[in-house]
Protein backbone atom coordinates (compact mmCIF):
# COMPACT_ATOMS: atom_id res chain seq x y z
CA UNK A 1 0.00 0.00 0.00
CA UNK A 2 2.66 2.36 -0.84
CA UNK A 3 2.08 3.44 -4.50
CA UNK A 4 -1.07 5.46 -3.71
CA UNK A 5 -0.21 8.72 -0.92
CA UNK A 6 -0.84 8.31 2.69
CA UNK A 7 -3.43 11.58 1.94
CA UNK A 8 -5.58 9.63 -0.46
CA UNK A 9 -6.18 7.19 1.86
CA UNK A 10 -6.64 9.15 4.64
CA UNK A 11 -8.95 11.36 2.76
CA UNK A 12 -11.26 8.08 2.45
CA UNK A 13 -11.56 7.51 5.70
CA UNK A 14 -12.81 10.83 6.61
CA UNK A 15 -15.01 10.91 4.05
CA UNK A 16 -16.55 7.59 5.22
CA UNK A 17 -18.13 9.81 8.14
CA UNK A 18 -20.06 11.36 5.31
CA UNK A 19 -20.78 7.68 3.64
CA UNK A 20 -24.87 8.00 4.51
CA UNK A 21 -25.06 11.49 3.59
CA UNK A 22 -26.95 10.23 0.31
CA UNK A 23 -28.50 7.41 1.32
CA UNK A 24 -31.56 6.04 -0.45
CA UNK A 25 -34.21 2.99 -1.44
CA UNK A 26 -32.45 2.53 -4.75
CA UNK A 27 -28.54 2.05 -4.43
CA UNK A 28 -28.76 2.70 0.06
CA UNK A 29 -25.01 3.50 0.59
CA UNK A 30 -23.97 3.13 -3.34
CA UNK A 31 -23.49 7.20 -4.05
CA UNK A 32 -21.57 7.41 -0.53
CA UNK A 33 -19.51 4.64 -1.28
CA UNK A 34 -18.08 6.29 -4.35
CA UNK A 35 -18.50 9.77 -2.71
CA UNK A 36 -15.69 8.35 -0.20
CA UNK A 37 -13.46 6.28 -2.69
CA UNK A 38 -13.01 9.55 -5.20
CA UNK A 39 -10.54 10.52 -3.93
CA UNK A 40 -8.22 7.36 -4.10
CA UNK A 41 -9.94 6.57 -7.62
CA UNK A 42 -8.50 9.72 -8.94
CA UNK A 43 -5.18 9.23 -7.14
CA UNK A 44 -5.33 5.87 -8.40
CA UNK A 45 -6.31 6.37 -11.94
CA UNK A 46 -5.28 9.62 -12.58
CA UNK A 47 -3.62 9.23 -16.31
CA UNK A 48 -6.22 7.11 -17.07
CA UNK A 49 -10.12 9.09 -17.39
CA UNK A 50 -11.37 5.66 -19.34
CA UNK A 51 -10.59 3.55 -16.39
CA UNK A 52 -11.37 6.15 -13.25
CA UNK A 53 -14.77 6.56 -15.11
CA UNK A 54 -15.27 2.48 -15.48
CA UNK A 55 -14.46 2.61 -11.61
CA UNK A 56 -16.92 5.30 -10.14
CA UNK A 57 -19.57 3.56 -12.46
CA UNK A 58 -18.95 0.12 -10.44
CA UNK A 59 -18.67 2.10 -6.88
CA UNK A 60 -22.06 3.81 -7.59
CA UNK A 61 -23.67 0.37 -7.66
CA UNK A 62 -25.86 -0.54 -4.60
CA UNK A 63 -24.29 -1.07 -1.44
CA UNK A 64 -25.11 -1.44 2.04
CA UNK A 65 -22.98 -1.70 5.57
CA UNK A 66 -23.25 -0.75 9.28
CA UNK A 67 -21.66 2.74 8.64
CA UNK A 68 -19.10 2.48 11.12
CA UNK A 69 -18.01 -1.07 9.37
CA UNK A 70 -18.67 0.34 5.83
CA UNK A 71 -14.85 1.61 6.24
CA UNK A 72 -13.74 -2.16 6.58
CA UNK A 73 -14.88 -2.76 2.72
CA UNK A 74 -13.54 1.09 1.47
CA UNK A 75 -10.25 0.01 3.02
CA UNK A 76 -10.44 -4.01 1.00
CA UNK A 77 -11.62 -1.77 -2.21
CA UNK A 78 -8.79 0.41 -2.12
CA UNK A 79 -6.26 -2.42 -1.46
CA UNK A 80 -7.97 -4.27 -3.89
CA UNK A 81 -7.95 -1.52 -6.47
CA UNK A 82 -4.67 -0.79 -5.97
CA UNK A 83 -3.72 -4.48 -6.87
CA UNK A 84 -5.48 -4.02 -9.83
CA UNK A 85 -7.98 -6.93 -9.26
CA UNK A 86 -10.45 -7.71 -11.95
CA UNK A 87 -13.68 -5.68 -11.68
CA UNK A 88 -15.53 -8.73 -11.71
CA UNK A 89 -13.56 -9.88 -8.46
CA UNK A 90 -14.23 -6.15 -6.81
CA UNK A 91 -17.96 -6.41 -7.45
CA UNK A 92 -18.45 -9.78 -5.80
CA UNK A 93 -16.33 -8.98 -2.91
CA UNK A 94 -18.72 -6.29 -1.83
CA UNK A 95 -21.69 -8.16 -2.71
CA UNK A 96 -20.04 -10.88 -0.09
CA UNK A 97 -19.44 -8.68 2.16
CA UNK A 98 -22.42 -6.24 3.25
CA UNK A 99 -24.62 -8.17 4.71
CA UNK A 100 -21.97 -9.89 7.40
CA UNK A 101 -20.68 -5.79 7.60
CA UNK A 102 -24.08 -4.62 7.90
CA UNK A 103 -25.39 -7.27 10.33
CA UNK A 104 -22.31 -7.39 12.65
CA UNK A 105 -22.42 -3.52 13.07
CA UNK A 106 -26.14 -3.56 13.95
CA UNK A 107 -25.66 -5.71 16.55
CA UNK A 108 -22.34 -4.78 18.20
CA UNK A 109 -22.82 -1.12 17.58
CA UNK A 110 -26.65 -0.48 17.61
CA UNK A 111 -28.03 -3.13 19.94
CA UNK A 112 -24.73 -3.37 21.89
CA UNK A 113 -22.82 0.01 22.64
CA UNK A 114 -25.39 2.50 22.18
CA UNK A 115 -27.48 1.45 24.21
CA UNK A 116 -25.30 0.65 26.75
CA UNK A 117 -23.33 4.25 26.87
CA UNK A 118 -26.82 5.61 26.77
CA UNK A 119 -28.09 3.82 29.76
CA UNK A 120 -24.72 4.58 31.84
CA UNK A 121 -25.39 7.98 30.87
CA UNK A 122 -28.89 7.67 32.70
CA UNK A 123 -27.63 6.47 35.47
CA UNK A 124 -25.27 8.77 35.98
CA UNK A 125 -27.72 11.46 35.41
CA UNK A 126 -29.62 9.34 38.29
CA UNK A 127 -26.93 9.48 41.05
CA UNK A 128 -27.04 12.91 40.75
CA UNK A 129 -24.07 14.21 38.24
CA UNK A 130 -24.98 17.49 36.47
CA UNK A 131 -26.70 17.52 32.91
CA UNK A 132 -23.54 18.75 31.09
CA UNK A 133 -21.19 16.26 32.60
CA UNK A 134 -23.37 13.47 32.08
CA UNK A 135 -23.62 14.24 28.35
CA UNK A 136 -20.21 15.11 27.72
CA UNK A 137 -19.05 11.59 30.07
CA UNK A 138 -21.57 9.53 27.54
CA UNK A 139 -20.40 11.29 23.99
CA UNK A 140 -16.66 10.68 24.94
CA UNK A 141 -17.30 7.39 26.59
CA UNK A 142 -19.69 6.14 23.05
CA UNK A 143 -17.07 7.78 20.42
CA UNK A 144 -14.23 6.07 21.96
CA UNK A 145 -15.81 3.05 20.92
CA UNK A 146 -17.24 4.44 17.74
CA UNK A 147 -13.46 5.91 16.81
CA UNK A 148 -11.71 2.98 17.40
CA UNK A 149 -14.09 0.30 15.30
CA UNK A 150 -14.18 2.88 12.50
CA UNK A 151 -10.07 3.10 12.21
CA UNK A 152 -9.71 -0.60 13.07
CA UNK A 153 -11.98 -1.72 10.35
CA UNK A 154 -11.01 0.67 7.72
CA UNK A 155 -6.89 0.01 8.43
CA UNK A 156 -7.68 -3.88 8.52
CA UNK A 157 -9.27 -3.61 5.12
CA UNK A 158 -6.62 -1.79 3.98
CA UNK A 159 -3.81 -4.49 5.11
CA UNK A 160 -5.99 -7.70 4.19
CA UNK A 161 -7.71 -6.32 1.31
CA UNK A 162 -10.43 -9.28 0.18
CA UNK A 163 -9.21 -11.42 3.55
CA UNK A 164 -11.00 -8.77 5.58
CA UNK A 165 -13.52 -11.75 7.12
CA UNK A 166 -10.42 -12.98 8.82
CA UNK A 167 -9.57 -10.37 11.09
CA UNK A 168 -13.55 -9.86 11.58
CA UNK A 169 -13.92 -13.56 12.40
CA UNK A 170 -10.68 -13.51 14.89
CA UNK A 171 -12.17 -10.80 16.80
CA UNK A 172 -15.35 -12.91 17.49
CA UNK A 173 -17.64 -9.62 17.39
CA UNK A 174 -21.00 -11.78 18.31
CA UNK A 175 -19.41 -12.19 21.72
CA UNK A 176 -18.12 -9.26 22.31
CA UNK A 177 -21.74 -7.81 21.49
CA UNK A 178 -23.14 -10.77 23.56
CA UNK A 179 -20.91 -9.18 26.36
CA UNK A 180 -22.33 -6.04 25.76
CA UNK A 181 -25.98 -7.13 26.12
CA UNK A 182 -25.44 -8.48 29.51
CA UNK A 183 -23.91 -5.29 30.47
CA UNK A 184 -26.97 -3.38 28.85
CA UNK A 185 -29.19 -5.65 30.93
CA UNK A 186 -27.40 -5.14 34.10
CA UNK A 187 -27.07 -1.08 33.65
CA UNK A 188 -31.32 -1.33 32.68
CA UNK A 189 -32.16 -3.36 35.93
CA UNK A 190 -29.94 -0.57 38.03
CA UNK A 191 -31.78 2.41 36.52
CA UNK A 192 -34.79 0.65 37.27
CA UNK A 193 -33.70 0.39 40.77
CA UNK A 194 -32.71 3.98 41.30
CA UNK A 195 -35.80 4.97 39.25
CA UNK A 196 -37.75 2.90 42.28
CA UNK A 197 -35.55 4.69 45.14
CA UNK A 198 -36.15 8.36 43.75
CA UNK A 199 -40.00 7.25 43.02
CA UNK A 200 -40.18 6.51 46.88
CA UNK A 201 -38.60 9.72 48.22
CA UNK A 202 -40.65 11.58 45.31
CA UNK A 203 -44.18 9.83 45.58
CA UNK A 204 -44.13 7.75 48.82
CA UNK A 205 -45.11 3.86 49.00
CA UNK A 206 -48.03 3.80 47.70
CA UNK A 207 -47.45 5.52 44.23
CA UNK A 208 -44.17 3.55 43.93
CA UNK A 209 -45.98 0.47 44.32
CA UNK A 210 -48.52 1.63 41.69
CA UNK A 211 -45.98 2.85 39.49
CA UNK A 212 -43.99 -0.21 40.00
CA UNK A 213 -46.68 -2.93 39.13
CA UNK A 214 -47.59 -0.81 35.95
CA UNK A 215 -43.45 -0.85 35.31
CA UNK A 216 -43.41 -4.69 35.53
CA UNK A 217 -46.31 -5.50 33.33
CA UNK A 218 -44.94 -3.10 30.86
CA UNK A 219 -41.80 -4.55 30.91
CA UNK A 220 -43.24 -8.36 31.08
CA UNK A 221 -45.15 -6.73 27.75
CA UNK A 222 -42.49 -5.27 26.11
CA UNK A 223 -40.64 -8.53 26.10
CA UNK A 224 -43.90 -10.05 24.29
CA UNK A 225 -44.38 -7.66 21.80
CA UNK A 226 -40.50 -6.88 21.12
CA UNK A 227 -39.62 -4.07 18.02
CA UNK A 228 -43.18 -3.33 18.04
CA UNK A 229 -43.25 -1.93 21.80
CA UNK A 230 -41.71 1.48 21.36
CA UNK A 231 -44.89 2.13 19.04
CA UNK A 232 -47.44 1.38 21.47
CA UNK A 233 -46.06 2.63 24.11
CA UNK A 234 -45.73 5.89 22.37
CA UNK A 235 -49.23 5.92 21.23
CA UNK A 236 -50.25 4.76 24.83
CA UNK A 237 -48.69 7.59 26.77
CA UNK A 238 -50.02 10.38 24.07
CA UNK A 239 -53.55 9.27 24.75
CA UNK A 240 -52.99 9.49 28.17
CA UNK A 241 -51.77 13.39 28.38
CA UNK A 242 -54.09 14.00 25.88
CA UNK A 243 -57.12 12.64 28.06
CA UNK A 244 -55.42 14.01 31.38
CA UNK A 245 -55.63 17.38 29.80
CA UNK A 246 -59.17 17.49 28.24
CA UNK A 247 -59.94 16.25 31.70
CA UNK A 248 -58.23 18.95 33.09
CA UNK A 249 -59.48 21.16 30.49
CA UNK A 250 -63.23 19.92 31.46
CA UNK A 251 -62.77 20.21 34.99
CA UNK B 1 -32.09 32.64 21.62
CA UNK B 2 -33.69 33.73 18.82
CA UNK B 3 -35.43 31.11 16.83
CA UNK B 4 -33.42 31.12 13.56
CA UNK B 5 -30.39 30.28 15.90
CA UNK B 6 -32.11 27.19 17.48
CA UNK B 7 -33.88 26.34 13.92
CA UNK B 8 -29.75 25.93 12.91
CA UNK B 9 -28.91 24.06 15.85
CA UNK B 10 -32.06 21.41 14.81
CA UNK B 11 -30.39 21.50 11.30
CA UNK B 12 -27.31 20.45 12.40
CA UNK B 13 -28.83 17.41 14.85
CA UNK B 14 -30.54 16.06 12.37
CA UNK B 15 -27.17 16.04 10.10
CA UNK B 16 -26.00 13.71 13.05
CA UNK B 17 -28.94 11.34 12.65
CA UNK B 18 -27.81 9.82 9.79
CA UNK B 19 -26.23 11.97 7.53
CA UNK B 20 -22.76 12.90 8.94
CA UNK B 21 -20.74 11.17 11.23
CA UNK B 22 -23.34 9.86 13.60
CA UNK B 23 -21.30 11.10 16.74
CA UNK B 24 -24.92 10.65 18.66
CA UNK B 25 -25.38 14.54 19.31
CA UNK B 26 -28.40 13.75 17.81
CA UNK B 27 -29.52 11.15 20.84
CA UNK B 28 -32.80 12.66 22.56
CA UNK B 29 -30.64 13.27 25.81
CA UNK B 30 -27.75 14.47 24.18
CA UNK B 31 -30.00 16.88 22.07
CA UNK B 32 -32.24 17.75 25.01
CA UNK B 33 -29.37 19.09 27.20
CA UNK B 34 -27.99 20.82 24.74
CA UNK B 35 -31.47 22.67 23.84
CA UNK B 36 -31.98 23.05 28.04
CA UNK B 37 -28.68 24.65 28.01
CA UNK B 38 -28.63 27.08 25.39
CA UNK B 39 -31.95 28.19 26.66
CA UNK B 40 -30.64 28.22 30.15
CA UNK B 41 -32.26 25.11 31.64
CA UNK B 42 -29.85 21.98 31.13
CA UNK B 43 -32.28 20.20 33.99
CA UNK B 44 -35.24 20.74 32.10
CA UNK B 45 -33.82 19.38 28.83
CA UNK B 46 -31.96 16.14 30.95
CA UNK B 47 -35.43 15.28 32.10
CA UNK B 48 -37.24 15.60 28.89
CA UNK B 49 -34.42 14.11 26.47
CA UNK B 50 -34.02 11.13 29.01
CA UNK B 51 -37.51 10.16 29.02
CA UNK B 52 -37.65 10.43 25.48
CA UNK B 53 -34.18 8.40 25.28
CA UNK B 54 -35.64 5.50 27.35
CA UNK B 55 -38.59 5.26 24.81
CA UNK B 56 -36.59 5.22 21.96
CA UNK B 57 -34.28 2.57 23.71
CA UNK B 58 -35.55 -0.27 21.75
CA UNK B 59 -35.34 1.16 18.59
CA UNK B 60 -32.43 0.44 15.91
CA UNK B 61 -31.96 2.27 12.68
CA UNK B 62 -30.98 -1.01 10.93
CA UNK B 63 -30.97 -1.39 7.36
CA UNK B 64 -33.92 1.17 5.54
CA UNK B 65 -36.25 0.82 8.70
CA UNK B 66 -38.48 3.17 9.67
CA UNK B 67 -37.41 4.83 13.11
CA UNK B 68 -38.45 7.65 15.34
CA UNK B 69 -35.91 10.97 14.88
CA UNK B 70 -34.31 12.16 18.25
CA UNK B 71 -32.47 15.55 17.66
CA UNK B 72 -34.94 18.23 16.20
CA UNK B 73 -37.84 16.51 18.12
CA UNK B 74 -35.85 16.38 21.68
CA UNK B 75 -34.91 20.02 21.01
CA UNK B 76 -38.77 20.92 20.30
CA UNK B 77 -39.86 19.34 23.59
CA UNK B 78 -37.38 21.27 25.88
CA UNK B 79 -38.52 24.40 23.82
CA UNK B 80 -42.17 23.33 24.92
CA UNK B 81 -41.44 22.34 28.24
CA UNK B 82 -39.77 25.48 28.59
CA UNK B 83 -42.65 27.63 27.19
CA UNK B 84 -45.33 26.96 30.02
CA UNK B 85 -46.64 30.03 32.06
CA UNK B 86 -45.21 30.74 35.05
CA UNK B 87 -48.26 29.83 36.89
CA UNK B 88 -48.38 26.60 35.21
CA UNK B 89 -46.35 23.54 36.95
CA UNK B 90 -43.06 22.44 35.69
CA UNK B 91 -44.88 18.74 35.40
CA UNK B 92 -47.55 20.48 32.60
CA UNK B 93 -44.10 21.54 30.65
CA UNK B 94 -42.67 18.08 31.08
CA UNK B 95 -46.10 16.06 30.11
CA UNK B 96 -46.78 18.42 26.99
CA UNK B 97 -42.68 18.62 26.13
CA UNK B 98 -43.16 14.46 26.10
CA UNK B 99 -46.16 14.80 23.80
CA UNK B 100 -44.77 17.47 21.22
CA UNK B 101 -41.29 15.43 21.52
CA UNK B 102 -43.25 11.80 20.74
CA UNK B 103 -45.63 14.07 17.48
CA UNK B 104 -42.51 15.25 16.17
CA UNK B 105 -40.46 11.94 15.83
CA UNK B 106 -42.88 10.87 14.00
CA UNK B 107 -42.97 13.78 11.73
CA UNK B 108 -39.21 13.59 11.09
CA UNK B 109 -39.31 10.00 10.54
CA UNK B 110 -41.57 10.47 8.19
CA UNK B 111 -39.44 13.47 6.57
CA UNK B 112 -36.70 10.98 6.73
CA UNK B 113 -38.29 8.96 4.06
CA UNK B 114 -39.35 11.47 2.18
CA UNK B 115 -35.81 12.74 1.74
CA UNK B 116 -34.84 8.74 1.34
CA UNK B 117 -37.01 9.07 -1.61
CA UNK B 118 -35.55 11.80 -3.15
CA UNK B 119 -32.04 11.10 -2.40
CA UNK B 120 -32.74 8.00 -4.44
CA UNK B 121 -33.93 10.07 -8.04
CA UNK B 122 -30.67 12.59 -7.09
CA UNK B 123 -28.46 10.00 -6.75
CA UNK B 124 -26.77 8.68 -10.04
CA UNK B 125 -27.80 5.17 -11.45
CA UNK B 126 -25.15 3.41 -13.17
CA UNK B 127 -27.41 0.87 -14.90
CA UNK B 128 -28.57 4.09 -16.82
CA UNK B 129 -26.25 6.51 -17.68
CA UNK B 130 -22.51 7.23 -17.36
CA UNK B 131 -21.39 8.49 -14.21
CA UNK B 132 -19.17 11.36 -13.27
CA UNK B 133 -17.15 12.82 -10.68
CA UNK B 134 -19.10 15.95 -10.59
CA UNK B 135 -22.15 13.72 -10.48
CA UNK B 136 -21.56 11.68 -7.85
CA UNK B 137 -20.40 14.79 -4.92
CA UNK B 138 -23.23 16.94 -6.67
CA UNK B 139 -25.70 14.20 -5.63
CA UNK B 140 -24.38 13.64 -2.59
CA UNK B 141 -23.36 16.84 -1.40
CA UNK B 142 -27.19 17.84 -2.14
CA UNK B 143 -28.51 14.82 0.17
CA UNK B 144 -26.38 16.25 2.95
CA UNK B 145 -27.47 19.87 2.21
CA UNK B 146 -31.51 18.86 1.97
CA UNK B 147 -30.64 16.60 5.47
CA UNK B 148 -30.48 19.95 6.72
CA UNK B 149 -32.79 22.20 5.75
CA UNK B 150 -35.55 18.93 6.24
CA UNK B 151 -34.01 19.71 9.81
CA UNK B 152 -34.05 23.47 9.83
CA UNK B 153 -37.69 23.06 8.70
CA UNK B 154 -38.54 20.69 11.23
CA UNK B 155 -37.44 22.41 14.21
CA UNK B 156 -39.13 25.83 13.02
CA UNK B 157 -42.32 24.35 12.72
CA UNK B 158 -42.12 22.33 16.14
CA UNK B 159 -41.06 26.14 17.58
CA UNK B 160 -43.56 27.49 16.37
CA UNK B 161 -45.89 24.74 17.85
CA UNK B 162 -44.76 23.19 20.74
CA UNK B 163 -44.66 26.69 22.81
CA UNK B 164 -47.83 27.82 21.53
CA UNK B 165 -49.67 24.41 22.80
CA UNK B 166 -47.57 24.79 26.54
CA UNK B 167 -49.14 28.23 26.90
CA UNK B 168 -52.43 27.14 25.56
CA UNK B 169 -52.87 24.06 27.05
CA UNK B 170 -50.41 24.29 30.60
CA UNK B 171 -52.91 25.18 32.70
CA UNK B 172 -55.13 22.20 32.08
CA UNK B 173 -52.51 19.94 33.23
CA UNK B 174 -54.54 18.11 36.37
CA UNK B 175 -51.57 16.22 37.70
CA UNK B 176 -48.25 17.23 40.05
CA UNK B 177 -44.55 16.16 40.03
CA UNK B 178 -45.14 12.82 41.25
CA UNK B 179 -47.69 11.31 39.18
CA UNK B 180 -46.31 13.00 36.12
CA UNK B 181 -43.35 11.16 36.47
CA UNK B 182 -45.36 7.82 37.43
CA UNK B 183 -46.85 7.97 34.61
CA UNK B 184 -44.06 8.07 31.97
CA UNK B 185 -42.23 5.49 33.94
CA UNK B 186 -45.06 3.18 33.36
CA UNK B 187 -45.15 3.93 29.42
CA UNK B 188 -41.46 3.51 29.49
CA UNK B 189 -40.98 0.35 30.53
CA UNK B 190 -42.72 -1.55 27.49
CA UNK B 191 -39.83 -0.05 25.07
CA UNK B 192 -37.33 -1.09 28.25
CA UNK B 193 -38.99 -4.76 28.17
CA UNK B 194 -38.77 -5.01 24.25
CA UNK B 195 -34.85 -3.62 24.49
CA UNK B 196 -34.12 -6.62 26.75
CA UNK B 197 -35.98 -8.94 24.31
CA UNK B 198 -33.44 -7.50 21.45
CA UNK B 199 -30.51 -8.44 24.16
CA UNK B 200 -31.49 -11.74 24.42
CA UNK B 201 -34.81 -12.15 26.09
CA UNK B 202 -36.12 -12.19 29.93
CA UNK B 203 -35.39 -16.24 30.44
CA UNK B 204 -31.83 -15.44 29.41
CA UNK B 205 -30.76 -12.09 30.92
CA UNK B 206 -33.18 -11.78 33.84
CA UNK B 207 -30.36 -12.45 36.53
CA UNK B 208 -28.23 -9.37 35.32
CA UNK B 209 -31.40 -7.07 35.33
CA UNK B 210 -32.03 -8.28 38.97
CA UNK B 211 -28.61 -7.99 39.99
CA UNK B 212 -28.56 -4.63 38.71
CA UNK B 213 -32.02 -3.37 40.17
CA UNK B 214 -31.18 -4.67 43.56
CA UNK B 215 -27.56 -3.62 43.77
CA UNK B 216 -28.85 0.02 42.45
CA UNK B 217 -31.67 0.13 44.57
CA UNK B 218 -29.54 -1.19 47.82
CA UNK B 219 -26.74 0.92 47.16
CA UNK B 220 -28.62 4.26 46.79
CA UNK B 221 -30.75 3.20 49.54
CA UNK B 222 -28.22 3.17 52.08
CA UNK B 223 -25.80 6.03 50.54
Amino acid sequence: MKAVARWARFSVFARSFLIQGSWNFRTMLGGGFAFALLPFLRRLFGDDPVALRAALQRHTEHFNAHPYMAGAALGAVCRMEEDRKDPEEIARFKRAVRGPLGGLGDVLVWVGWRPLTVLAALVLALVGVSPVLTVVCFLVLYNAGHLALRIWSFRVGLQKGSHVGDPLRRMALPLQADRLAAVGVFLLGGLVGLLVHQGWLLGGWALTLLCGTGGVWGLWLGGLVGQRGWKWSIWGTSIIITSLLVFGWIA
Amino acid sequence: MSLTLLAILGGLLALDGTSVGQVMVSRPLVAGVLAGWVMGDPFLGLLIGGILEVYFISVFPVGGSEFPEGGPPALVAVATGAAIPETADMAAGIALGVLVGFIWSRIGSGSVQALRQLNGRLVPDPSRREVSQARIVWAHLAGIGLDFVRGFLLSVGGLVFGPWLARSLAEQWPLGMPATLGILAVGASLPAGAFVRSLGGWKRRAAFFATGLMGFLVGSALL
